[in-house]
């Protein structure tokens, strides 16, 4: 057991990591077009797209294995419990939002 | 009770009311206690809400039938964009953040809350600023740009007059109130709970604030940035949102709604946090869910803060942005949802007691969950670019705003308002305000639904007949005066209340929280003694709690030493760590406030040598409200053998003003956060962004004043550090050295700042940079002079070994004066060195 996990700093810090990811894929995005934008031709199917997607999946996961091992680890202490539940919650819906917010990637083209 | 007893516990009622009493009279201007203050706040809120509902009126008695004149077109611009401005700015926030200042030490257990002087100057700053917002409309000269003030329309070229200059300068003065609060509230709920309250035992009502506290720290800074950048444009023309001058309008949309969108959070957040307080006691059980409950919160806290955008896809912003924020929108459905879920899980599982509070509590579920669901039609972006601008888009946000809030408000105000008065409210009178008031908005604003889809647009003052809109505004208008009659109701209600209101019983409603064992009315310090809790239902398990309370058999029941005094706690556990002495009443807050009222008005006319003497007056005064402290006598003077367990909390190294000093700090962060935002967008975005050639600012005089600046920190760091291990020799001296040092930091950037070939007023790129500057300034010298303020008081023996507390307090803003410094050469000058100028 990672005492870490109990902590109170996770009944954020998934939230924490999506507002990061946030920032990185409207930003990402946005400086991206402002210096070197794909052609609209190209549809969905640019480099830029392809690391946001990237960037997307890679925090759904971190976001989702934190869900994980707060949930294995819950039978813990009544204490420690009410944080576990939340921040399984917590992590479970950064990971939901990530994924959904970021999946547009796949459809639309960038810079249009 | 036994006569000893109960002589005993008047005994005990006197000794704390000669400490915790308001002075009487006209000096009750310098009262600080937060139960004043809260109904102050609220108070006046509500004259303002009676003001901006009048406008209301003028509103839809001149759209009531098409092609009247009845109020000119420039009036109706004032008159709109006041309502909004008046009821979001100075009714929905404050009066919110009045009751959850009146609401929290008691439901926390403690006697005030951390902060009180604060408070105090965050009500008067309110005040002030209000009146001043107000006084416009008298004069004529109100703003006329929608409550939202877009540029260009509230620049200079088409807002000549001051009427965006009272916007401008009077929400940012209001501002200050909420930033106190926000920050009083997020300390006093982390730090002063009862013994034993862990956050899993706090009631929910707690966490609502909590997360509105910390939506306002992180929430306004963007704002109070765009208004003193646009400010700044319209008082001496520098260009951050004229694209001439490479600025950009849009900009000023970004910093508007990154604020404005979780400000509809920010106050929905409390008025949820009545619901889910009121629910459970007419329902007659514990909430279902209450784990949920605060994932919803913390949920709703975050995701709040990435939909901005959605208030500007019209804007001509990339498919791929729009879907980003419109999934967003569509998520933040989801907590509000689980909340819902849970308010009827109780319900169902309750017995409930339909009475008067519970009626307005049914009616914030039926135009809340409506009002909701227009709201994720909205999230939609077709949709959106359909309605944009219509009266579809109004109805929506009255039916979030009026049902989200003002609803619950007066569910929570019929509630409470025995606590208040010690009378229970009347049925018959409060039944007819609620029905008018219920009946009266939906014909309003149900039916403005249609009249937007029909596509009547927002902000016209007339329009023509035949259109289809005709019956729809007549009738919205009939409506509007029903919704009236019925205010007027309540209003007559309350006054008849304090007359002829039943006397309440003890917690007349069967509640199980604190806030009832304070006695009804309240007393100034709350609770005789403060117990220990081991439950979140304390009222329900031990219902002898209140006796027990005011017999004193619990807590701190000593004051013979004068001081107000409440416990510091362990934000996580609830474990009492020390006892924090709080400030008593005092005049410095009005003053301060003055002070800075003279700095608004003075902008306004334009007088900027008078604005100085306001700073310099309220930074005196400020500075000299900061002297009563630690060990000063009028706070806690060092004494001979005094106890330590558990020890003040300027004995420690850990106390509220340490967390109340980082959450300023988080506001303040966000503040710079939000203009390097402002910078970097400007960079990639504005169409006419241009950046000078050569070296505007000596790189050298920069880098060497940031080095004085590092070593004075570095100085002043080390003396912290040797004092938490106990170790003061040489303290002051040292104190000294590294004011003297941050002092030699300030002349060299003002040299630099002198010398630098900046054009302010023709590029936004100058412009941008000379605010950075003078940011980076303020702090440096302000830091500098916080820093030899501690060696004078080391020097009178009101800080040193046995009292290390302000240095540990004042760390924090070394610390974050030396990173901004740096950052800022990183990015204003190093960065774009780096990157050129775009394409």
């Amino acid at each position: 057991m990672i005492p870490g996990w109990t902590h109170p700093v996770h009944l954020f810090a998934g939230l924490v990591i999506w507002s990061l990811w946030f920032v990185a894929l409207y930003g990402g995005l946005s400086v991206g077009c402002a210096v070197a934008p794909p052609a609209a031709e190209q549809g969905a199917l640019t480099w830029l797209n392809g690391g946001l997607l990237m960037l997307t999946l890679v925090v759904t996961a971190l976001l989702a294995y934190a869900a994980w091992r707060c949930w294995r680890l819950a039978p813990a202490g009544d204490a420690q419990r009410f944080v576990l539940r939340v921040a399984v919650g917590v992590y479970l819906v950064s990971a939901g939002s990530t994924l959904a917010v970021g999946l547009p990637v796949i459809v639309y083209p960038p810079c249009v | 009770m036994t006569e000893a007893g109960t002589e005993e516990r008047q005994a005990l009622h006197q000794r704390l009311e000669r400490v915790w009493a308001n002075p009487p009279g006209w000096r009750s201007l310098a009262a600080v206690n937060h139960t004043t203050i809260g109904l102050r706040f609220m108070a006046t809120g509500v004259v303002f809400f009676l003001i901006a509902g009048v406008m209301a009126m003028l509103v839809r008695t001149q759209l009531a039938l098409p092609a009247q004149d009845i109020i000119s077109p420039d009036v109706y611009n004032q008159l709109f964009t006041m309502h909004g401005t008046v009821m979001m700015f100075l009714f929905a926030i404050p009066v919110l953040e009045g009751m959850a200042l009146y609401m929290i030490p008691k439901l926390i257990g403690a006697r005030d809350l951390v902060f009180p002087r604060i408070s105090s100057l965050g009500y008067y700053c309110y005040l002030f600023g209000g009146l001043i917002i107000l006084s416009s409309m008298v004069l004529g000269m109100a703003p006329d740009s929608g409550w939202f003030m877009y540029t260009p329309l509230s620049s200079a070229e088409y807002a000549p007059g001051p009427g965006s200059d009272f916007w401008l300068l009077g929400i940012t003065f209001v501002e200050i109130s909420a930033m106190a609060a926000g920050i009083e509230l997020t300390v006093s709920i982390l730090r002063s709970r009862a013994n034993g309250m862990s956050l899993r035992r706090m009631p929910i009502f707690c966490w609502y604030i909590l997360a509105m506290a910390l939506m306002i720290v992180f929430g306004f800074p963007p704002l109070i940035l765009a208004s003193v950048l646009l400010e700044l444009e319209r008082a001496v023309g520098m260009p951050f949102f004229e694209v001439a001058g490479g600025g950009d309008p849009i900009l000023w949309q970004h910093l508007f709604w990154l604020f404005g969108h979780p400000e509809v959070y920010i106050i929905f957040l409390p008025a949820a946090g009545i619901v889910s307080t009121l629910i459970p006691v007419f329902a007659q059980r514990p909430i279902v869910g209450y784990r949920w409950l605060v994932l919803a919160i913390i949920l709703t806290g975050f995701i709040s803060f990435g939909l901005w955008v959605h208030h500007m896809f019209t804007i001509g912003i990339p498919k791929l942005a729009q879907a980003f924020f419109s999934v967003a929108s569509m998520l933040v459905a989801v907590p509000t949802a689980i909340q819902v879920f849970a308010w009827l899980a109780t319900l169902w599982t309750g017995r409930v007691v339909y009475s008067l509070p519970m009626l307005w509590i049914i009616g914030f579920l039926v135009v809340f969950v409506c009002g909701g669901l227009t709201g994720v039609m909205l999230a939609l972006v077709p949709f959106n670019w359909q309605v944009h601008d219509t009266h579809f888009v109004v109805a929506h946000l009255h039916y979030v705003l009026v049902g989200g809030m003002l609803f619950p408000l007066i569910a929570g105000f019929y509630y409470w308002l025995p606590h208040l008065s010690g009378r229970m409210p009347t049925r018959v009178l409060g039944n007819w305000g609620f029905w008018l008031t219920f009946i009266g908005f939906n014909v309003t604003f149900l039916l403005m639904h249609l009249t937007g889809l029909l596509g009547m647009p927002r902000r016209v003052y007339t329009y023509e007949p035949g259109l289809g809109w005709d019956w729809l505004n007549l009738l919205s208008s009939v409506g509007g005066f029903i919704m009236a009659a019925g205010i007027a109701m309540i209003i007559l209600d309350i006054a008849l209340h304090f007359r002829f209101g039943r006397p309440a019983p003890r917690n007349p409603w069967g509640a199980d929280t604190l806030e009832w064992a304070t006695g009804t009315p309240p007393v100034s310090y709350n609770f005789a003694s403060l117990p220990d809790l081991r439950t979140r239902h304390p009222l329900w398990e031990s219902p002898e709690l209140p006796d027990t309370i005011a017999s004193g058999e619990h807590g701190l029941t000593d004051v013979s030493h004068g001081r107000r005094e409440i416990y510091g706690s362990d934000a996580i556990t609830g474990k009492v760590r020390h006892v924090i002495h709080l400030p008593g009443n005092s005049w410095w807050p009005l003053f301060a406030a003055m002070g800075l009222a003279l700095v608004c008005v003075s902008l306004l006319v334009r007088v900027y040598p008078l604005a100085l003497v306001g700073v310099v007056s309220a930074l005196v005064f400020l500075l000299r409200w900061s002297w009563e402290n630690g060990a000063h006598p009028s706070a806690a003077l060092l004494v001979h053998g005094e106890s330590h367990d558990p020890p003040l909390h300027s004995r420690t190294t850990d106390g509220p003003g340490l967390w109340g000093m980082v959450v300023t700090l988080m506001a303040n962060g966000t503040f710079y956060l939000s203009l390097i935002f402002g910078w970097l967008y400007l960079w990639t975005a504005s169409p006419g962004w241009s950046v000078p050639e050569g070296e505007q600012i000596a790189l050298w005089l920069v880098i060497a004043s940031g080095l004085a600046l590092t070593a004075a920190w570095m100085d002043f760091e080390g003396a912290v550090r040797a004092l938490r291990r106990g170790v003061d020799q040489g303290l002051q001296r040292r104190f000294w050295r590294a004011g003297l040092l941050g002092g030699g930091h300030v002349a060299l950037l003002l040299w630099a700042l002198r010398d630098a070939s900046l054009a302010p007023t023709a590029l936004a790129h100058d412009a941008v940079l000379l605010v950075m500057l003078v940011y980076v300034l303020g702090h440096g010298g302000l830091a500098a002079l916080l820093t030899v303020l501690q060696a004078v008081r080391v020097g009178k023996g009101y800080v040193g070994r046995h009292v290390p507390y302000e240095p540990v307090v004042v760390r924090p803003f070394w610390v974050y004066t030396v990173g901004i410094f740096w950052l800022s050469v990183a990015v204003f000058l190093l960065l774009p060195m780096a990157w050129g100028t775009p394409a």
